[in-house]
């Protein structure tokens, strides 16, 4: 039984994976590839990307995002589930500022990377006239949302807006399964609001933000979909990171065979990423008996 | 501790919150105003958006944008071949994760079977571009081509058949193997045991996991832009058409998204307190 | 019509559970397992019913080998521990279950299911889900899924042992008076020696491996075949020591634990013994054959007395369970309930040396079989 979907995962995940690890080897290009025509050129390919300053930028671009795409949000998250959890104590109230919270994350990334793009407009966008009615911007001031310095940022902003969802979901999910005797007992020793969070709540949640994050960080090394609906890496590959690059290499620039380099590279970077947080997620997954 | 030192305290922790409070509300605010301007600006004259100064009410409402969207007829077949492409790979994916999520459970239970759903599970985590350009050449070869429905189908199995079969492992897993024993013991075959009291004990399961992999396939962008746009085309792929000129009309592309987003946001309504358990890999029980 | 018979079967993991185990129970029997908890007593069950596979034996079933049959055409019903109800299912269709499985028309289930219920007293509740009965009433349907399959085997599994003191007893009455169970082999384990007792046409005492006595209840509670089954059915437990036989032909004295409590000895289990006093010997006591002394007498009854201090006493509203103290070992003893006895109070207990239990150190085997 397991046998249908193992095979369809062998034959649409690693026959791909084999076919990049070889012209990962080879100079193909688009042409090459139709008269089954290519060369050989050892670790060139790897060399090119390492080497290259584009390449090396894009990484610089993907800490940033990591940084604030994912580990933000994960705190952001987190900080929400826990206020929302605490101030709000009606039942439907609750409900409703969480289905209004976690709405984002059900859009289609695609519709949300174009919403923001027409936000962020420079001239007539609604956000920079938001900020000229309470005053931080005058006159004629614009914020160029999509100018070398800040493209980057308004993805970030764009996808904090989408995905913090996703933490605090699960994370107010997992602060209303915690036990409330604990916290009876906890008020009966007479511990303040910031020792409970501290060395109960927190602790208590580890793990669930942990998932949260694992989560948020995979999908967030992965990403790729608004920047091509944003900005398309640019301008002047200033919001460019490595994924988008491997997809415009092989799809744009029908280089294959570089663009087979830089999958694999980053392949390599999610296998020892994911290796890293696989023994942790076992881990998790033991303690809270998903398997043995 | 002087009367003093505790109103300070008392007043210090009334400060902290309002700023929590605060914090909470300016959220809610960054959170709807995004859907809220896209209302406003489904429902403007193309003239009024394009303007110098936005409108933040809009002067004249033009409730006929949403059947200006349907003036051309692709909108509708792209929410059609959406909603063909996202409910055929949900029950291929479910169907499929079923079954291997059952063996997994049930069968495979020592380090194999555990290093199996570790694996199939972390090609969850996996950048898909590893494999689009690969992908691309294979469907190329294949007798329908990549435009089709077909590609979609089987391509997004990619990322929901490894979700589905993780997530119908952990479901099967929390039903008692007692629960199927005692079915034999009644007299049913393990086939029919099955059907009558182990499918049962997870459905809950199986409606969070096809509600994830539908709002996912329904979503879907990257690998539907550059598979397949002209005889099938899925919404997203739709929204660009909306343009006049070099000029975007937006008051149709907001309309057109907001009827897309539609969807997933009512399943996400209806059916929320299945999703946090397969959002969470299983972990959190919501 | 259906007898059941285990022919040396073998079950093991990394150790065995099961080892050579044979046993016969007839038709209309009802043999009762009793044994410590996870001591594989579920596991033989669990043999039976052919949801494990043997390693090695034979189940027969009716005369037929049913070794290789699949559970679901061996014709024997089991309860579980957890009494595994249907959560999805309504009372009225988790004991329809079985009669459904072999696809009977709607009627007859109807009929049958109401009439098992009506005896089972929870007609009711047909309506309900088990999780809206109560823990007795989740029994009763379990038990109802068993009575209405009419199998030539019932398997029962700790059926009362986590319900509640009442409704425990109630059941157990029940099972006293099912016809049905009457008539057919049925194997009811559990771990409360009483049950045992008061269910079993013969009991079967599990330890390591199988079956280490079997035999009538009243059998094997006066004369258990070793200390393991000694130890097993009694409450509160024997209170067991290592001892020496001391002294020659006409005058044997026991010596526990290396003079702490000594008495003298005869009749029937002087004989026996006298042939041990170069070996070591186990004595046992139950708590029922020691009994305090009060104020005054110096012996109770012509019986051997020791002195001792009072650590608990508890009043149990039937009887008194008393721990003493007697140079340095415990001693447990019934009392009656009226008395009162302080912590630290010296207490003087009487034995009956003629009603304790004797074994071997090294074997466990009790020494009084095969004698008197």
């Amino acid at each position: 039984m397991v046998g249908i979907p193992i095979l369809i995962i062998v034959l649409i995940v690693i026959y791909p994976t084999i076919w990049m690890f070889y012209h990962a080897f080879h100079d193909t290009d688009m042409m090459g590839l139709f008269r089954r025509d290519w060369q050989g050129v050892g670790f060139q390919n790897f060399e090119t990307v390492l080497t290259s300053e584009r390449f090396q930028n894009s990484l610089w671009h993907l800490a940033i995002y990591l940084t604030f795409g994912a580990c933000l949000q994960v705190v952001l998250g987190t900080a929400l589930a826990l206020i929302l959890y605490e101030a709000v104590k009606t039942g439907w109230v609750r409900v409703l500022l969480l289905i209004i919270m976690v709405l984002p994350m059900m859009l289609p990334p695609s519709i949300t990377g174009i919403l923001w793009r027409f936000l962020l407009q420079a001239s007539n966008g609604a956000v920079n006239h938001i900020l000229l009615s309470v005053g931080i911007l005058e006159g004629t001031e614009r914020i160029d949302w999509f100018s070398v310095d800040l493209s980057l940022w308004s993805l970030v902003i764009a996808d904090t807006w989408q995905w913090t969802a996703l933490p605090l979901l699960i994370v107010f999910s997992g602060r209303v399964s915690l036990p409330p005797a604990v916290y009876e007992a906890a008020k009966v020793d007479g511990a303040s609001s910031w020792q409970v969070l501290r060395r109960l709540t927190l602790p208590m949640l580890r793990e669930i933000i942990a998932i949260a994050f694992i989560l948020r960080f995979m999908d967030a090394y992965k990403f790729v979909d608004k920047v091509y609906v944003m900005t398309s890496g640019g301008p002047a590959q200033s919001s460019e990171l490595p994924v988008y690059i491997a997809f415009q290499t092989g799809i744009r620039e029908f280089q294959v065979g570089l663009a087979a380099g830089y999958a694999i590279i980053i392949f390599a970077g999610a296998a020892i990423i994911i290796t890293l947080f696989l023994k942790y997620l076992k881990r998790v997954m033991r303690n809270v008996g998903v398997v043995d | 501790m002087t009367t003093n030192a505790m109103a300070t305290g008392q007043s210090n922790y009334r400060i902290i919150r309002y700023i929590v409070l605060a914090f909470l509300v300016i959220w809610l605010v960054f959170t709807l105003f995004p859907l809220y301007f896209a209302i406003i600006t489904a429902l403007k004259p193309v003239d009024e958006i394009n303007r110098m100064v936005p409108t933040f009410w809009p002067e004249t409402f033009r409730f006929d944008n949403f059947a200006g969207i349907f003036a051309d007829p692709g909108s509708l077949k792209s929410l059609i071949d959406s909603i063909i492409i996202a409910s055929a790979n949900t029950a291929l994916s479910l169907v499929l994760g079923t079954l291997a999520g059952y063996a997994l459970a049930r069968y495979l239970r020592g380090a194999l079977g555990e290093n199996l759903a570790f694996f199939i599970l972390s090609q969850r985590m996996f950048p898909p571009v590893a494999i689009l350009i690969p992908i691309f050449f294979l469907f190329d070869e294949t007798p329908w081509g990549t435009d089709s429905y077909i590609t979609l189908v089987l391509l997004y199995l990619v990322f929901n058949l490894p979700l589905a079969t993780w997530l119908m492992m952990v479901f099967f897993r929390d039903a008692p193997k007692e629960l199927e024993e005692a079915a034999y013991l009644d007299g049913y075959t393990p086939f029919r045991a099955f059907f009558k009291v182990t499918l049962p004990l997870v459905v809950p399961g199986m409606i969070s996991v096809a509600m994830l992999c539908w709002i996912f396939a329904w979503n879907e962008y990257l690998f539907a832009n550059l598979l397949t746009g002209t005889t099938v085309k899925t919404f997203p792929v739709h929204i660009p058409t909306f343009v006049a000129g070099s000029q975007t009309l937006w008051n149709f592309v907001m309309a057109f998204s907001l009827v897309a987003m539609l969807p997933p946001v009512l399943l996400f309504i209806v059916l929320r307190r299945y999703m946090v358990r397969g959002l969470s890999l299983g972990v959190v029980k919501g | 019509m259906a007898g059941l018979v285990l022919d040396e079967i073998c079950k093991g993991w990394d150790f065995p559970v099961l080892d050579r185990l044979s046993l016969t129970v007839e038709e209309g029997e009802f043999f009762v397992i009793v044994g410590p908890s996870g001591i594989g007593k579920t596991t033989l069950l669990r043999c039976i019913a052919g949801l494990e596979r043997l390693d090695a034996g034979r189940v027969i079933i009716g005369g037929q080998d049913v070794t290789a049959v699949k559970p679901y055409r061996r014709g024997v019903a089991m309860t579980f521990e957890s009494y595994a109800l249907y959560p999805h299912l309504t009372v009225f269709e988790n004991i329809a279950s079985p009669l459904r499985a072999r696809r009977q028309p709607k009627e007859d289930i109807a009929r049958q299911v109401e009439s098992v219920a009506k005896l089972l007293k929870i007609d009711h509740l047909l309506d309900r889900r088990p999780h809206e009965v109560s823990g007795g009433q989740k029994q009763r349907t379990a038990l109802g899924r068993t009575l209405v399959a009419k199998p030539e085997i019932f398997l029962l599994d700790e059926p009362i042992s986590h319900l509640d003191a009442k409704i425990r007893h109630e059941l157990r009455r029940q099972f006293h008076t099912l016809e049905d169970l009457r008539r057919v082999a049925t194997l009811y384990v559990t771990h409360d020696y009483a049950e045992a007792l008061s269910l079993g046409d013969r009991i079967g005492v599990m330890g390591e491996g199988g079956l280490v006595q079997i035999g009538s209840p009243r059998e094997v509670f006066e004369k258990p075949a070793d200390l393991f089954a000694a130890r097993v059915l009694g409450q509160p437990s024997i209170n067991e020591f290592s001892a020496e036989v001391e002294g020659s032909d006409g005058a044997l004295s026991i010596s526990v634990e290396n003079g702490a409590i000594r008495f003298p000895i005869s009749g029937p289990p002087a004989s026996v013994l006298g042939d041990h006093s170069d070996r070591g010997i186990s004595v046992g006591m139950r708590p029922q054959h020691l009994s305090v002394v009060r104020d005054g007498a110096s012996s109770a009854n012509g019986h051997p007395t020791v002195e001792g201090t009072v650590d608990v006493h508890e009043a149990l509203g039937a009887t008194g369970v008393l721990i003493a103290t007697v140079g340095e070992q415990p001693l447990t003893v019934i009392t009656s309930p009226e008395d009162h006895y302080a912590s630290g109070e010296p207490v003087k207990i009487a034995l009956e040396p003629e009603n304790f239990l004797y074994f071997d150190r090294q074997s466990g085997r009790n020494l009084m079989l095969g004698q008197s």
